[in-house]
Protein backbone atom coordinates (compact mmCIF):
# COMPACT_ATOMS: atom_id res chain seq x y z
CA UNK A 1 0.00 0.00 0.00
CA UNK A 2 1.25 3.79 -0.72
CA UNK A 3 2.33 5.55 2.65
CA UNK A 4 0.13 7.40 4.67
CA UNK A 5 -0.06 10.79 3.91
CA UNK A 6 -0.16 13.73 6.31
CA UNK A 7 -3.19 15.87 6.15
CA UNK A 8 -4.27 19.46 7.90
CA UNK A 9 -7.94 19.85 8.04
CA UNK A 10 -9.29 23.12 9.18
CA UNK A 11 -12.83 23.90 9.12
CA UNK A 12 -14.21 27.27 9.98
CA UNK A 13 -17.65 26.86 11.64
CA UNK A 14 -20.48 29.63 11.44
CA UNK A 15 -20.74 31.03 15.15
CA UNK A 16 -24.39 29.80 15.78
CA UNK A 17 -22.86 26.31 15.83
CA UNK A 18 -23.04 25.35 19.48
CA UNK A 19 -20.42 23.50 20.82
CA UNK A 20 -22.43 20.04 21.08
CA UNK A 21 -22.87 21.30 17.22
CA UNK A 22 -18.98 21.25 17.12
CA UNK A 23 -18.28 17.94 18.45
CA UNK A 24 -20.92 16.40 16.27
CA UNK A 25 -19.05 17.49 13.37
CA UNK A 26 -15.82 16.60 14.88
CA UNK A 27 -16.90 13.12 15.65
CA UNK A 28 -18.18 12.32 11.71
CA UNK A 29 -14.99 13.37 10.62
CA UNK A 30 -13.21 11.15 12.99
CA UNK A 31 -16.30 8.23 11.59
CA UNK A 32 -14.64 8.83 7.99
CA UNK A 33 -11.67 8.75 8.75
CA UNK A 34 -11.88 5.16 10.72
CA UNK A 35 -14.02 4.29 7.65
CA UNK A 36 -10.64 4.98 5.60
CA UNK A 37 -8.61 3.51 8.30
CA UNK A 38 -6.62 6.68 8.65
CA UNK A 39 -5.92 8.38 11.70
CA UNK A 40 -6.04 11.35 13.49
CA UNK A 41 -2.96 13.03 14.72
CA UNK A 42 -4.64 15.94 16.84
CA UNK A 43 -7.67 18.13 17.34
CA UNK A 44 -6.97 21.55 18.10
CA UNK A 45 -10.04 23.46 19.01
CA UNK A 46 -9.23 27.64 18.24
CA UNK A 47 -12.63 28.33 19.54
CA UNK A 48 -14.00 32.02 18.52
CA UNK A 49 -12.39 34.37 16.60
CA UNK A 50 -12.76 37.12 14.56
CA UNK A 51 -12.64 36.29 10.59
CA UNK A 52 -10.14 38.31 8.69
CA UNK A 53 -13.45 39.59 6.20
CA UNK A 54 -17.07 38.81 6.77
CA UNK A 55 -18.20 35.81 5.21
CA UNK A 56 -22.23 35.77 4.76
CA UNK A 57 -23.17 38.27 7.40
CA UNK A 58 -20.91 36.77 9.89
CA UNK A 59 -17.61 38.64 11.65
CA UNK A 60 -16.52 35.78 13.63
CA UNK A 61 -16.65 32.21 13.66
CA UNK A 62 -15.41 28.77 15.15
CA UNK A 63 -12.25 27.02 14.28
CA UNK A 64 -11.06 23.56 14.46
CA UNK A 65 -8.11 22.21 12.99
CA UNK A 66 -7.44 18.25 12.79
CA UNK A 67 -4.08 16.95 11.96
CA UNK A 68 -4.83 13.83 9.73
CA UNK A 69 -2.64 10.89 8.38
CA UNK A 70 -4.79 9.06 5.53
CA UNK A 71 -5.25 8.49 1.59
CA UNK A 72 -6.40 10.91 -0.92
CA UNK A 73 -9.68 9.67 -1.19
CA UNK A 74 -10.44 9.75 2.76
CA UNK A 75 -9.84 13.60 2.29
CA UNK A 76 -11.96 13.63 -0.25
CA UNK A 77 -14.71 12.28 1.11
CA UNK A 78 -14.25 14.69 3.84
CA UNK A 79 -14.30 17.28 1.47
CA UNK A 80 -17.23 16.02 -0.56
CA UNK A 81 -19.01 16.03 2.90
CA UNK A 82 -17.88 19.24 4.82
CA UNK A 83 -18.65 20.78 1.16
CA UNK A 84 -22.66 19.73 1.42
CA UNK A 85 -22.63 20.92 5.04
CA UNK A 86 -24.18 24.51 5.93
CA UNK A 87 -22.31 25.29 9.05
CA UNK A 88 -19.06 24.92 7.63
CA UNK A 89 -18.45 28.31 6.02
CA UNK A 90 -14.73 27.25 4.82
CA UNK A 91 -12.74 24.48 5.05
CA UNK A 92 -9.18 24.27 3.96
CA UNK A 93 -7.49 20.81 2.91
CA UNK A 94 -3.25 20.82 3.26
CA UNK A 95 -0.82 18.51 2.77
CA UNK A 96 1.86 19.00 4.63
CA UNK A 97 4.15 15.74 5.09
CA UNK A 98 6.58 16.89 2.46
CA UNK A 99 6.51 20.40 3.45
CA UNK A 100 7.25 19.32 7.26
CA UNK A 101 10.04 17.02 5.49
CA UNK A 102 11.91 20.15 3.58
CA UNK A 103 11.92 21.75 6.63
CA UNK A 104 13.09 18.87 8.52
CA UNK A 105 15.96 18.88 6.06
CA UNK A 106 16.38 22.77 5.97
CA UNK A 107 17.14 22.31 9.79
CA UNK A 108 19.46 19.69 9.18
CA UNK A 109 21.17 20.94 6.95
CA UNK A 110 21.89 24.16 8.65
CA UNK A 111 22.66 22.29 11.69
CA UNK A 112 25.50 20.77 9.90
CA UNK A 113 26.23 24.47 8.62
CA UNK A 114 27.12 26.02 11.67
CA UNK A 115 28.85 22.79 12.89
CA UNK A 116 31.31 22.78 10.04
CA UNK A 117 31.97 26.49 10.42
CA UNK A 118 32.60 25.87 13.61
CA UNK A 119 35.39 23.55 12.99
CA UNK A 120 37.22 25.37 10.06
CA UNK A 121 36.86 28.91 10.75
CA UNK A 122 39.82 29.85 9.86
CA UNK A 123 39.42 28.68 5.93
CA UNK A 124 37.54 31.72 3.92
CA UNK A 125 37.88 29.40 0.90
CA UNK A 126 35.98 26.44 2.15
CA UNK A 127 33.58 28.53 3.56
CA UNK A 128 32.14 30.32 0.82
CA UNK A 129 32.71 26.91 -0.97
CA UNK A 130 30.19 25.54 1.60
CA UNK A 131 27.52 28.27 1.06
CA UNK A 132 27.58 28.24 -2.68
CA UNK A 133 26.56 24.18 -2.04
CA UNK A 134 24.14 25.12 0.59
CA UNK A 135 22.54 27.44 -1.77
CA UNK A 136 22.12 25.01 -4.90
CA UNK A 137 20.74 22.91 -2.08
CA UNK A 138 18.47 25.58 -0.87
CA UNK A 139 17.30 26.02 -4.87
CA UNK A 140 16.11 21.60 -4.99
CA UNK A 141 13.87 21.66 -2.34
CA UNK A 142 11.70 18.59 -4.48
CA UNK A 143 12.32 14.79 -2.91
CA UNK B 1 29.58 42.78 9.26
CA UNK B 2 28.13 43.25 5.73
CA UNK B 3 28.51 46.76 5.70
CA UNK B 4 32.01 46.20 4.13
CA UNK B 5 30.45 45.78 0.68
CA UNK B 6 28.02 48.94 0.61
CA UNK B 7 29.49 51.11 -1.93
CA UNK B 8 29.59 47.75 -5.24
CA UNK B 9 25.82 47.35 -5.99
CA UNK B 10 25.06 44.26 -5.28
CA UNK B 11 27.98 42.06 -7.11
CA UNK B 12 31.18 42.53 -5.20
CA UNK B 13 34.27 40.55 -5.48
CA UNK B 14 35.93 38.45 -2.47
CA UNK B 15 34.41 36.81 -0.31
CA UNK B 16 30.81 37.55 -1.41
CA UNK B 17 28.19 35.84 -2.39
CA UNK B 18 27.53 34.17 1.58
CA UNK B 19 25.11 35.35 4.05
CA UNK B 20 22.25 34.31 2.14
CA UNK B 21 20.15 35.46 -0.72
CA UNK B 22 18.63 38.04 1.92
CA UNK B 23 20.95 40.58 0.99
CA UNK B 24 19.75 42.87 -1.90
CA UNK B 25 19.56 46.47 -3.12
CA UNK B 26 18.60 48.29 -0.60
CA UNK B 27 22.83 49.70 -0.78
CA UNK B 28 23.05 51.15 -4.29
CA UNK B 29 24.34 54.53 -4.71
CA UNK B 30 21.66 56.59 -3.77
CA UNK B 31 21.09 56.57 0.24
CA UNK B 32 24.80 55.92 0.70
CA UNK B 33 24.04 54.71 4.50
CA UNK B 34 21.08 52.58 4.01
CA UNK B 35 20.57 49.64 6.30
CA UNK B 36 20.73 46.55 4.43
CA UNK B 37 17.57 44.74 4.67
CA UNK B 38 18.01 41.33 6.09
CA UNK B 39 15.72 38.43 5.85
CA UNK B 40 13.44 38.13 9.25
CA UNK B 41 13.06 34.51 8.63
CA UNK B 42 16.59 33.45 8.20
CA UNK B 43 17.63 35.55 11.00
CA UNK B 44 15.52 33.92 12.77
CA UNK B 45 15.64 30.08 11.55
CA UNK B 46 12.13 29.78 11.12
CA UNK B 47 12.47 26.79 8.27
CA UNK B 48 8.72 25.93 8.14
CA UNK B 49 6.10 29.39 7.78
CA UNK B 50 3.08 28.43 8.92
CA UNK B 51 -0.58 29.88 7.22
CA UNK B 52 -1.98 29.08 10.62
CA UNK B 53 0.50 31.47 13.01
CA UNK B 54 -1.32 34.69 12.03
CA UNK B 55 1.54 36.33 14.10
CA UNK B 56 3.96 35.51 12.21
CA UNK B 57 1.79 36.62 8.65
CA UNK B 58 0.53 40.17 9.58
CA UNK B 59 3.60 42.07 9.38
CA UNK B 60 4.04 41.18 5.71
CA UNK B 61 -0.26 42.10 5.17
CA UNK B 62 0.20 45.42 5.45
CA UNK B 63 -3.10 47.42 5.83
CA UNK B 64 -4.02 47.27 1.92
CA UNK B 65 -4.58 43.53 2.44
CA UNK B 66 -1.65 42.94 -0.55
CA UNK B 67 1.53 41.14 0.23
CA UNK B 68 4.83 43.32 1.03
CA UNK B 69 7.29 42.88 -1.59
CA UNK B 70 10.29 41.58 -0.83
CA UNK B 71 12.63 44.57 -2.31
CA UNK B 72 10.61 46.27 0.85
CA UNK B 73 11.05 43.29 3.74
CA UNK B 74 13.92 42.12 2.18
CA UNK B 75 12.99 38.58 2.81
CA UNK B 76 14.93 36.41 0.78
CA UNK B 77 13.64 34.43 -2.35
CA UNK B 78 13.13 31.26 -0.96
CA UNK B 79 11.24 32.64 2.31
CA UNK B 80 9.40 34.55 0.54
CA UNK B 81 7.86 31.96 -1.76
CA UNK B 82 6.83 30.21 1.45
CA UNK B 83 5.71 33.01 3.05
CA UNK B 84 3.08 33.91 -0.06
CA UNK B 85 1.80 30.56 -0.26
CA UNK B 86 1.35 30.71 3.60
CA UNK B 87 -0.87 34.17 3.35
CA UNK B 88 -2.54 32.56 0.25
CA UNK B 89 -3.58 29.55 2.46
CA UNK B 90 -4.26 32.07 5.63
CA UNK B 91 -6.74 33.77 3.42
CA UNK B 92 -9.00 31.08 1.88
CA UNK B 93 -9.66 30.64 5.93
CA UNK B 94 -10.44 34.19 6.76
CA UNK B 95 -7.06 34.41 8.82
CA UNK B 96 -5.76 37.53 6.52
CA UNK B 97 -8.02 39.51 4.28
CA UNK B 98 -7.65 39.49 0.63
CA UNK B 99 -8.57 43.25 0.75
CA UNK B 100 -9.38 45.54 3.20
CA UNK B 101 -10.14 49.42 2.69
Amino acid sequence: MTKPRKYELVYVLSPEVSEDGVTELHKQVEAIVARFEGQIERTDNWGRRKLAYEIGRHKEATYVLEVIDGSGDLMKEIERRLKVNEQVLRYLVVRVDEELKAADRAKARRQAETDRRGARRRTPDAQSAESAASADAGEQVEE
Amino acid sequence: MSEERRSSQGRSQGRGGNRQSSERGGGGRRGLFRRRKLCKFCVEKIDYIDYKDVRMLTPFVPDRGKILPRRISGVCATHQRQLQSAIKRARQIALVPYVTD
